[in-house]
């Protein structure tokens, strides 16, 4: 899951992005408002953490336009700020959770990990697609009851696929999910993924529109 | 107000005030009626007197010699009726040629007054005071003398000061109810403004604002409304310290936790695990700063805290100073210049002035580039001592100069870890020994520049 997080603190944000990757999101660090609209203005996060005291421009600024802009992008705000007043202008202006520091870091996963789930619809950390079955805090798959071992980019790719089950992706999106910055992006790394996952799970499973991009088959589908 | 004793009700002292000049008034009144009345009828009376002391002449001259043979007998003239409450009170006497002739019952038969002619006050035998006229006939034979008792003048004028007291008397218990209805209404507007302040809730600081107010309470009110400005400005002013404050200590603490919890997080990864503990003492230290200011800026405003306790050399200051944070400059390839060649002494605290001289230097090289020039310098013309810190980092906009100093004010952006605190010190102390702070950008190094001026003190001999 590729999340951004915009955070001024050097001391919280080395921290916060460290502890979020030990537990498998690929994140993205900005320190100011201005980057942060601009970051999570592109579509390619599935969530961002927003400090309210940002530079330049103020996290909430940064929310009431990205909401302005109709970007859907669910938005956690992580603040100092405690008091109601405070909290209930967060969330009516379109944060999805309103998290306050300290906040423990695997809590903070889970948090984000929930609203990337509702963000898509589902109602319980289990992803299931036909014979395929995604745990996503244990970050575990199960194809017809039996366990796969996936490496990371894997399961972020297939996770991205299960998510958007019956819609075609492009190889610029999925590179998008696999990739925080820093990252070389070797030219056919998609595709290389794609085939271990094939062989790992089921060759037809994992379908090529060609020209657009891949697509996940439902299990009647593939059957 | 020295004319009455101290009463602590208004309405009570206007009351008293009210009935006591109508008491006063009353009685002025009351003292000129009867010396006035007193004079009159002493006039009045006293005519009286000679006309019945003239008709008594007539009279007796009318009568002729034959009668005033037959008097020889010393009787009372039976002829003078006593009709009268008056009449006891009035006294004549008639003597013809030395010899009495003629008396009314009252009166004896020796000459009433030593005057013969005229008006005289005499006390007779029986004690009793009385207005006596004395006249004689044109031939000189007839001697008159008509008496009054003083006592009925005193009750006629008696009589006259009560019709004029009495009614007043009675009245004075009305005036005094009336009085104090008239007080009270006059008050209503002082009752209301203090029902409506008793009914205020502590944390309300709206305006006073009452209709129909009296001129008389209005600065009241306005001095109370201005009173409430204020303490609403300082209570927003304690609501954003304590805004700020819990945001200043948040931060660092979830640096620390997160920090800590990406070690324990690490597995295998020993790089990872180094990094995120030498954060973890890093936010520590960061954290120890921040109560650091925070305690000495709460001490700074407990005032008492601040007060000059002898002369200090800012020299030496400057250099205790700057030899504390030559090292850990050095680690940043920071270049620290001391400039501080003579004694200047002030009149202030030795160590509020190195905290000062701290935070200032503190910021300098906190918030300028590694491998950046620190300039601190140290000067005196005998009148003024000035302590100058110059650097060559970003410098400030005028906007930002102009909010230095407010507490957790940071110029957002730095990547610095600051407490948002040090100005806030460093104004404080400034403000308790009348030092004078301008900030500019430095000529020298380009930076920022700050300048404390002190009034110098004389070295003792």
């Amino acid at each position: 899951m590729r999340i951004l997080l915009a955070e001024d603190d050097a001391m919280l944000g080395d921290g916060l992005r460290a502890g979020l990757r030990q537990q498998g999101f690929l994140v993205d660090w900005v320190r100011d408002g201005v980057a942060a609209e601009r970051e999570i203005g592109t579509g390619d996060y599935q969530a961002a953490v927003l400090d309210l005291g940002l530079p330049q421009k103020d996290g909430m600024d940064v929310l009431q336009a990205l909401r302005g802009k109709k970007i859907a992008t669910p938005v956690l705000i992580l603040t100092a700020r405690d008091t109601v007043p405070d909290r209930i202008r967060g969330l009516d202006m379109g944060a999805d959770d309103y998290v306050l520091k300290p906040v423990d870091l695997y809590e903070l996963g889970a948090r984000l990990r929930s609203l990337v789930r509702r963000a898509h619809g589902q109602i319980q950390d289990l992803l299931t697609c036909g014979a395929v079955q995604m745990n996503l805090s244990a970050r575990q798959v199960m194809f017809e009851n039996q366990p796969v071992a996936l490496s990371t980019r894997e399961f972020d790719l297939l996770h991205a696929l299960m998510l958007a089950v019956g819609r075609v992706l492009s190889r610029e999106q999925l590179e998008q999910q696999l990739y925080s910055w820093g990252h070389e992006v070797e030219s056919n790394a998609v595709e290389v993924h794609i085939h271990h996952l094939r062989k790992k799970l089921k060759p037809e499973l994992i379908q090529t529109v060609r020209g657009i991009g891949y697509t996940l088959l439902q299990s009647s589908d593939a059957a | 107000m020295p004319l009455l004793p101290p009463l602590k009700s208004l309405q009570a002292r206007l009351l008293a005030l009210l009935l006591l000049l109508v008491t006063l008034v009353w009685l002025g009144a009351a003292g000129f009626i009867w010396v006035d009345a007193s004079d009159e009828l002493d006039e009045l009376l006293d005519g009286h007197l000679a006309q019945s002391a003239a008709l008594l002449i007539v009279q007796q001259a009318g009568h002729g010699g034959e009668s005033s043979s037959e008097a020889s007998e010393r009787e009372p003239v039976e002829d003078a009726p006593s009709l009268h409450k008056y009449a006891p009170r009035v006294a004549f006497q008639v003597f013809h040629e030395g010899r009495l002739t003629m008396r009314s019952a009252n009166a004896d038969a020796t000459p009433m007054s030593e005057r013969a002619k005229g008006f005289a006050t005499v006390t007779l035998k029986d004690q009793t005071q009385w207005r006596v006229f004395g006249a004689q006939g044109n031939e000189g034979d007839v001697q008159v003398f008509v008496g009054e008792q003083i006592t009925s003048r005193n009750a006629i004028l008696w009589a006259v000061l009560k019709g004029v007291v009495m009614p007043l008397l009675y009245a004075l218990p009305l005036l005094a109810v009336v009085g104090w209805l008239a007080v009270r209404n006059g008050l209503a507007p002082l009752r209301h403004l203090s029902q409506m302040l008793a009914q205020r809730q502590p944390q309300v600081l709206e305006p006073v604002e009452l209709p129909d107010l009296p001129s008389e309470i209005e600065p009241v009110v306005q001095a109370l409304n201005a009173l409430f400005e204020r303490i609403q400005a300082m209570v927003d002013a304690e609501r954003r310290f304590t805004a700020d404050a819990a945001h200043e200590l948040r931060t660092p603490i979830a640096a620390i936790r997160t920090q800590a919890q990406v070690a324990l997080g690490a597995g295998t990864d020993d790089a990872q695990r180094q990094h995120a503990l030498r954060y973890t003492l890093a936010g520590c230290d960061r954290a120890t700063h921040l109560v650091e200011q925070l305690l000495t800026l709460s001490r700074l405003e407990s005032s008492s805290a601040s007060a000059p306790t002898g002369l200090v050399d800012v020299c030496s200051v400057a250099q205790r100073v700057a030899a504390d944070l030559a090292l850990p400059a050095l680690g940043r390839a920071q270049v620290l210049e001391l400039d501080a060649p003579a004694r200047a002494l002030i009149l202030a605290d030795d160590l509020l002035t190195s905290v000062l001289v701290r935070n200032l230097l503190d910021n300098a090289l906190r918030y300028s580039p590694d491998g950046a020039r620190v300039h601190l310098a140290v000067t005196t013309d005998g009148k003024q001592v000035a302590l100058k810190v110059e650097d060559s980092g970003p410098g400030l906009a005028e906007a930002e100069m102009a909010r230095l100093g407010e507490r957790f004010y940071r110029v957002l952006g730095t990547e610095k870890t600051g407490s948002g605190l040090g100005w806030s010190i460093v104004r404080r102390i400034a403000a308790a020994y009348q030092a004078r702070i301008s900030v500019a950008r430095s000529k020298r190094l380009g930076g920022l520049c700050v300048t404390v001026c002190w009034t110098a003190q004389p070295a003792k001999s």
